[in-house]
């Protein structure tokens, strides 16, 4: 079904221990099935906050998070296997290699062992990491531990992939290949929330964009609907006009 | 079972890969049994063994020092030097240049102050029995002392060891002109010979039996202490390898992955409990066979095997446990690895010194021995001392093994805790 959200985002706080102000404050919105949401901001936006909650990492001062991947609401525990989560860091096992790593997280999901050999196979081939399968990561360059750790994420064939800065610190090949790889999933069907600071990539690559600052959602609509809204040409100088040149940590 | 299989086979491979953590977890333990070991039997046999040498600096007017120098050297505890008339400065010289261990310098007036000593004590001995008459009043001699001088790196236990050997000749020569004197108070010109032989042969032995249970004596030697010590201390120091391993997956991210997979975080801190209490039971097994196979060719003692195996496992089971469950603590507890590996490694070597790994808990001030008490490292030790060398019965052991079940049921109880804490779990 068209235009179908599978998740609602209602209203959700975060406030840590021992800080005064907010991290993510009263932000609500949907996901659409199929679609390729980007998540905005500056450093220290509330962007990691924000997707950690929606994905069940940190639970949530206030305000809800409602998960609609089969049609009806399920709690957070029961969509685990049907989603994917790729953090910023490499969370992975260096000690091991590619294969290792991709074998132990699939078989946390129970894939049965000759689905999760196939799909191994197929992901290694794909991510171009079939000559360093069975290296130890720990020798892998930034791009490539990039790489696996992107494949970790959807080993489970999730239908909705959650991506904390994908491609930070990596050459352009690396961010290519992830980025015409995340399009591919995305033709076969998955939903994908992806945050990053590059606002270039989110022109090429998202169909709706969400502008987090100061915890707060500042702005949320389709590419063209943002450069007709606030009279830009392009996401950096609405992101500029939006959030404005003063450092942030 | 599927996850926990491919967690245990993960943790197996990361362990596998670290190929320093293994070297710390194996190679430092055998290097410590094998130069501890090495260290402690050569000092006792260099007591009790090999000849020690020593000079003797004889400035004695009369014959007693020469009969002293006999006695000691017919002892054949000593390899004994003889000097006559060297000054202070040419006996320290002997120590720093010749390697001396120690010059025993016997005074210019040995003979005289040691004849006249037991002349009065046999004089007193006559007027007691009514053989002589009661003098008024007995002078009473100073005596200058024998020196001992040593070299200054030489223990203070080796030291006293040596003097009380030392002590234990002169007594004899001192009751030996004794009664050569009361003989010559009675008219007699000499000791009968027959008597000085027995005095001389007839010394009670001091036979050394070690208290336990088992018909098997196992005597306390340095294989006995120093193979459960350093395999108990090699288990402790695992914190290193599996606290810093957790504090790893913390900062990496992993837990966090974790968290969005549909699987258990205490799957993950069982398997890795199951997969580093293998490899304590192997450092154990490993450990304890140099002990038993290889210390004998190379001139150690054998490390003498206790009565019961299932004793023996189980006691290494709860030890194995205990230090496990204090290493997820530190893990679990330190955010950095620098934090985790620097006070891991120091609490366990405190607890170490403070459990008798070192030096026995029973030479240590009686406070400390109560203070000893908080370490479980003393724990394990006991048990294995209760294991090896007591033969203990089960309920000898039954104490230690509650506290060291206490002490690991109160970390995971931490544990659970912080995780839970965490949102973990």
């Amino acid at each position: 079904m068209k235009n179908q959200p599978i998740i609602i985002v209602d209203a959700i706080q975060k406030k840590y221990r021992n800080s005064a102000e907010f991290s993510v404050d009263q932000v609500s919105f949907e996901i659409i099935k199929g679609e390729k949401f980007g998540l905005f901001g500056p450093n220290g936006a509330g962007k990691t906050t924000l997707i950690s909650m929606m994905c069940g990492i940190i639970e949530q001062t206030s305000g809800e998070v409602h998960y609609f991947l089969e049609g009806t609401e399920q709690p957070i525990a029961k969509v685990l296997t049907k989603i994917g989560f790729v953090p910023q860091d490499f969370a992975l096992y260096p000690e091991l290699s590619a294969r290792q790593n991709l074998s132990y997280f699939g078989s946390l999901y129970e894939i049965p062992k000759n689905e999760l050999n196939s799909r191994i196979n197929f992901l290694l081939e794909t991510l171009g990491l079939v000559h360093v399968a069975d290296k130890k990561v720990a020798t892998f360059s930034g791009g490539m531990k990039r790489r696996v750790n992107l494949a970790i994420g959807i080993i489970n064939n999730p239908q909705v992939l959650f991506l904390d800065e994908p491609t930070v610190g990596v050459d352009v090949q690396s961010k290519m290949a992830i980025i015409k790889y995340l399009d591919y999933l995305n033709e076969q069907g998955m939903t994908i929330i992806y945050t990053s600071h590059h606002m270039k990539e989110a022109e090429e690559f998202c169909d709706r964009i969400a502008l987090i600052d100061h915890g707060k959602l500042i702005a949320l609509d389709h590419l063209e609907g943002i450069k007709t809204k606030y009279e830009v040409e392009d996401l950096e100088s609405f992101f500029i006009k939006l959030t404005g040149l003063a450092y942030r940590d | 079972m599927r996850k926990l299989i491919a967690t245990l086979k993960k943790e197996g491979l990361v362990l596998l890969n670290d190929k320093v953590g293994l070297l710390i977890m194996f190679l430092m333990p055998i290097f410590l049994v094998f130069i501890i070991t090495i260290v402690q039997d050569s000092t006792f046999k260099l007591v009790s063994e090999n000849k020690i040498d020593i000079a003797i600096n004889n400035l004695d007017e009369g014959n007693l020092g020469d009969s002293l120098v006999k006695s000691l050297t017919a002892a054949g505890a000593f390899e004994i030097t003889t000097y006559k008339a060297l000054s202070n400065k040419a006996c320290e010289a002997l120590i720093s240049k010749e390697k001396k261990l120690l010059v025993i310098v016997l005074p210019q007036h040995f003979s005289r102050d040691l004849t006249q000593k037991t002349s009065e004590i046999s004089q007193k001995m006559l007027q007691e029995f009514g053989v002589v008459e009661k003098n008024k009043s007995s002078k009473h001699l100073a005596i200058n002392n024998l020196e001992i001088i040593y070299d200054p790196v030489l223990q203070e236990n080796y030291r006293l060891s040596m003097s009380n050997l030392i002590s234990s000749y002169l007594g004899a020569l001192e009751n030996q002109t004794m009664i050569t004197q009361l003989y010559q108070e009675m008219g007699y010109d000499q000791v009968p010979v027959d008597l000085m032989k027995l005095m001389m042969k007839n010394n009670t032995k001091i036979v050394q039996t070690p208290a336990n249970a088992s018909d098997k004596k196992m005597i306390p030697n340095a294989s006995q202490h120093n193979v459960p010590a350093w395999s108990i201390f090699a288990m402790f120091f695992m914190v290193v390898s599996l606290g810093g391993n957790i504090v790893k997956e913390k900062s990496n991210g992993s837990f966090i992955r974790l968290k969005t997979i549909p699987t258990s975080f205490s799957l993950l801190l069982m398997s890795k409990m199951i997969i580093y209490l293998i490899v304590s039971l192997l450092q154990m097994v490993v450990i304890f066979s140099i002990g038993y196979a290889i210390f004998p060719h190379i001139g150690l003692p054998q490390l003498s095997m206790p009565d019961s195996l299932l004793q023996l496992v189980l006691v290494a089971f709860v030890c194995a446990l205990a230090a496990i469950s204090y290493a997820l603590l530190i893990g679990i507890y330190f955010s950095t690895q620098d934090q985790a590996n620097g006070f891991g490694a120091v609490s366990i070597i405190i607890f170490a010194a403070l459990g008798g790994i070192w030096v026995p808990t029973f030479v240590m001030p009686e406070f400390l021995q109560k203070v000893s008490m908080v370490s479980p490292l003393h724990w394990c030790l006991e048990l294995f001392y209760t294991l090896f060398l007591r033969s203990g019965s089960w309920m000898e052991l039954a104490e230690g093994i509650s506290v060291l079940a206490s002490f690991s049921a109160i970390c995971l109880v931490f544990v659970y805790i912080k995780i839970k804490k965490q949102k973990l779990i």
